[in-house]
């Protein structure tokens, strides 16, 4: 598909228009971040370290950014810009938003002065739900507008996970194509990494918090497209380098990069039974009310009368796996208000409702016996059979005599020293800090995602190698 | 169907003719077959929580819904009749299933709803709660000596701190010859949080303003969920008629969606709050509890230096 030449006429347009506007544009972005009381630590030398790399290439330029709020595109903006540079018109990034998150809200008059101002903002708007002809005609529209853009030096910003991560993480595991397809079009791109977070954003918003503290950094990335290059190859280098400027980013934070937990249910114990009938073939119903979301209960309903008991406790050990992994990541559940937390055992994940924070889930040990979930939030990946993850995690029986709180550090302990050869148990302790367990080695906390659960005759264990 | 908690029959009573000690009384024994901590069971009184075993009835978490379920059968109340609550910036201006009140109406089963469990972590807690839902009257001395949900949370990190302590003391005490430099770091590490801490219990304005710091995410979080639904609400502006009619039902299924979200976390915003709010607030029972765990935690930490001096420094 090409561009019309009544396309193109317009986008020269759009551009002009946002060159002239641009000025007023970023005043109004500084005002606004000084209402909302935006800090940015160290702009100025982050600004520094972005322009030298971008005036050391004279060609057109991806931004590729991660993606938590929806206010990301204008905060990013801003903090690489200062107003001077703003005069640079083929420097201005053109934005890619969604065309139902801005183009259609509120009344008649409204909605013209949001359009007005996108289209000053100089964007493409995208619609990316829908595989009907007319969404895949204008998503191919708009990405020959963006290589329309580039082919021209500019330059364009485009969000590569393409939603709001909803796990506040991103997931440099997964890559998608859209940006590697661009820069295959337009070889001479090169790619402006970037990674910006508020110290307290621990998920997905609609706005940053006010007051918010945001700390970034970007990196200038050649994909040095070749004939043996595809999108997919250019998009799985791309996610790897903003992966690791997440990764750098969590090492100077207070926040918790790894963020798991797990839980551990004995089958046999007899207070599991209470609520069931005697052949557990039905559950009352209104006990079941209470912990599980009406989807919850109508997958219940769904399954074979004989997976009633084991179905229920799973989603059971599922939320409390995922609260604990929620909890490490500042967001705590209310004890019991396991309501809040809605499980998909299809799809094996765990969503906070309250947030939207979503968890990813895994059955290990799981037989007539016991069951017992592990739930990762962020930081690495769970794995599964074929490929194994970033946790590692031991169940095991209390031996008679024991206190199964003891015996589940203990255990826990030799886990996580079994696994490097330079951690004797002995170096490791626990500890509690803002209500979390930690394990603490030479007399600091790790951050190493570390839970324990203890039930019946079972405990176990679990923690983070990423 | 049979199930096994109806074995037990109880005979409920009306909430309004009892003393709150009674109903105390009624809600111990109530919980006793969830209690895992059968010593801590069998001498709890209004300030013993529900959860954690070093100084609770070790209960499960899992088992917090039995609780309120096993209070709602022993108790009945006039509180009965449902009164919706009108919502805040719903088109309908009504409220639903999930969003009421209980005024008086006829004597009847009592119900807790949705949230109003959420600060119920001792039997006492539970009580004041009752009293504050207009189940049973109000009785200051009786909440005179019952401790503050704030309270129980800071006394209840308290213990557990003095319990960390204890065992990395003890762990360091065990280590061989090679792995005491490591050890030794660790307890320090731990003697000076438990100091810290220690300090931090006996200033109550401190302990207040470090509890802010919760209940300002939740806040937050509210904010941000309140402006989802007002976006959500605009879009809903621009739904025009030659518009796909599921975009409009799919909006409305998100209005109702985040309506929900923020009926959960003004639940939680309430707990954050009482929390912070009530750290710095202290009656007598409360400062007891705090000098009983601030005595216990110096104790602790008197003894973990001693460890520590058994072992010299670069060991």
């Amino acid at each position: 598909m090409t561009l019309t030449s009544a396309d193109i006429r317009n986008l020269r347009l759009q551009r002009l228009l946002g060159d002239i506007a641009v000025p007023f544009t970023h005043v109004f972005l500084s005002l606004a971040s000084r209402y909302f009381g935006y800090r940015f630590r160290d702009l100025e030398a982050f600004r520094r370290k972005v322009w030298k790399a971008l005036d050391g290439h004279d060609g057109p330029v991806i931004w590729a950014a991660n993606h938590l709020t929806l206010w990301d595109s204008f905060v990013i903006f801003w903090a690489v810009f200062p107003l001077l540079r703003t005069l640079e018109g083929r420097r201005l990034p053109w934005n890619t938003p969604e065309h139902t998150n801005y183009y259609r809200n509120g009344g008649w008059f409204k909605c013209r002065v949001i359009r007005v101002f996108m289209y000053l903002c100089r964007c493409i708007p995208f619609l990316r739900g829908g595989e009907d002809e007319f969404s895949v005609q204008w998503r191919q529209i708009a990405f020959e507008k963006c290589v329309w853009v580039l082919s021209e030096g500019g330059t364009v910003f485009v969000f590569p996970e393409a939603t709001r991560a909803r796990n506040g993480w991103f997931e440099a595991d997964k890559p998608k194509d859209f940006l590697g397809s661009l820069c295959v079009r337009v070889p001479r791109a090169k790619v402006l990494c970037l990674y910006l977070r508020g110290e307290g954003q621990a998920g997905t918003t609609s706005y940053p918090a006010w007051g918010e503290t945001f700390r970034m950094d970007a990196e200038l990335w050649d994909p040095a497209t070749g004939p043996a290059s595809t999108a997919r190859s250019i998009a799985a280098g791309l996610f790897t380098r903003v992966g690791a400027l997440q990764e750098a980013w969590f090492s100077a934070s207070t926040l918790l990069k790894n963020c798991s937990g797990n839980d551990i249910v004995d089958l046999k114990g007899h207070l599991l039974r209470e609520h069931f009938s005697d052949d557990l073939l039905d559950i009352d119903p209104e006990w079941a009310g209470r912990l599980l979301t009406s989807k919850e209960l109508e997958y219940l309903g769904a399954r074979p009368a004989a997976e009633l008991f084991s179905t229920f406790w799973r989603f059971h050990a599922a939320k409390e796996a995922a609260s604990k992994a929620l909890a490490q990541a500042g967001v705590k559940v209310l004890p019991g208000g396991f309501s809040t937390i809605e499980v998909d055992l299809f799809q094996n994940r765990a969503r906070h409702l309250p947030t939207l924070l979503e968890c990813r889930l895994r059955f290990t040990d799981d037989d007539a016996d016991k069951i017992h979930c592990v739930a990762v939030l962020r930081g690495g990946r769970i794995g599964d059979d074929s490929e194994p993850g970033d946790v590692l995690w031991k169940v095991a029986e209390v031996p008679p005599g024991e206190s199964g709180s003891g015996f589940c550090r203990d255990l826990a302990l030799d886990l996580i020293a079994e696994s490097s050869d330079d951690i004797s148990p002995a170096s490791l302790s626990f500890t509690e800090i803002d209500d979390i367990p930690r394990v603490m080695r030479a007399g600091k906390p790790q951050d190493w995602g570390v839970s324990i659960s203890h039930a019946g005759r079972y405990v176990a264990c679990s923690f983070m190698v990423s | 169907m049979a199930f096994k908690r109806k074995e037990t029959t109880v005979e409920a009573v009306d909430l309004s003719t009892i003393t709150p000690e009674d109903a105390q009384t009624r809600i111990i024994a109530g919980v006793k077959k969830y209690a895992t901590n059968e010593a801590n069971w069998s001498k709890a009184d209004r300030n013993t929580p529900y959860l954690g075993h070093i100084t609770g009835m070790g209960i499960e978490s899992a088992n917090l819904a039995d609780i309120t379920m096993s209070i709602e059968r022993q108790f009945l109340t006039k509180k009965t009749k449902k009164v919706p609550v009108a919502l805040k910036g719903s088109p309908s201006g009504g409220g639903s299933e999930t969003e009421f009140t209980l005024e008086d109406g006829d004597l009847g089963k009592l119900r807790i709803l949705e949230g109003q469990d959420s600060v119920m972590a001792t039997p006492g807690l539970t009580i004041q709660k009752l009293m504050e839902l207009g189940h049973l009257p109000t009785n200051a001395s009786y909440l005179d000596g019952t401790a503050s949900f704030a309270t129980i949370v800071s006394v209840g990190a308290g213990h557990r701190l003095t319990d960390a302590l204890r065992k990395t003391a003890l762990r360091m005490e065990k280590s061989q010859p090679a792995e005491k430099t490591e050890a030794r770091a660790n307890l320090e590490s731990l003697i000076k949080q438990a100091r810290d801490f220690e300090t931090l219990l006996g200033d109550p304005a401190a302990l207040a303003a470090s509890k802010q710091g919760d209940f300002q995410t939740d806040k937050n979080s509210l904010e941000a969920l309140t402006h989802e639904l007002s976006i959500v609400n605009e879009k809903l502006k621009g739904v025009t008629s030659s518009d796909d009619p599921s975009r409009s039902t799919s909006l409305r299924a998100e209005e109702s969606q985040i309506r929900t979200r923020i009926r959960m976390m003004r639940q939680k915003l309430t707990v954050s709050e009482e929390t912070a709010r009530g750290a710095g607030v202290r009656k007598s029972v409360d400062t007891a509890k705090f000098q009983e765990v601030r005595a216990l935690l110096a104790e602790t930490i008197k003894l973990a230096v001693e460890a520590l001096a058994q072992v010299p420094a670069g060991c």
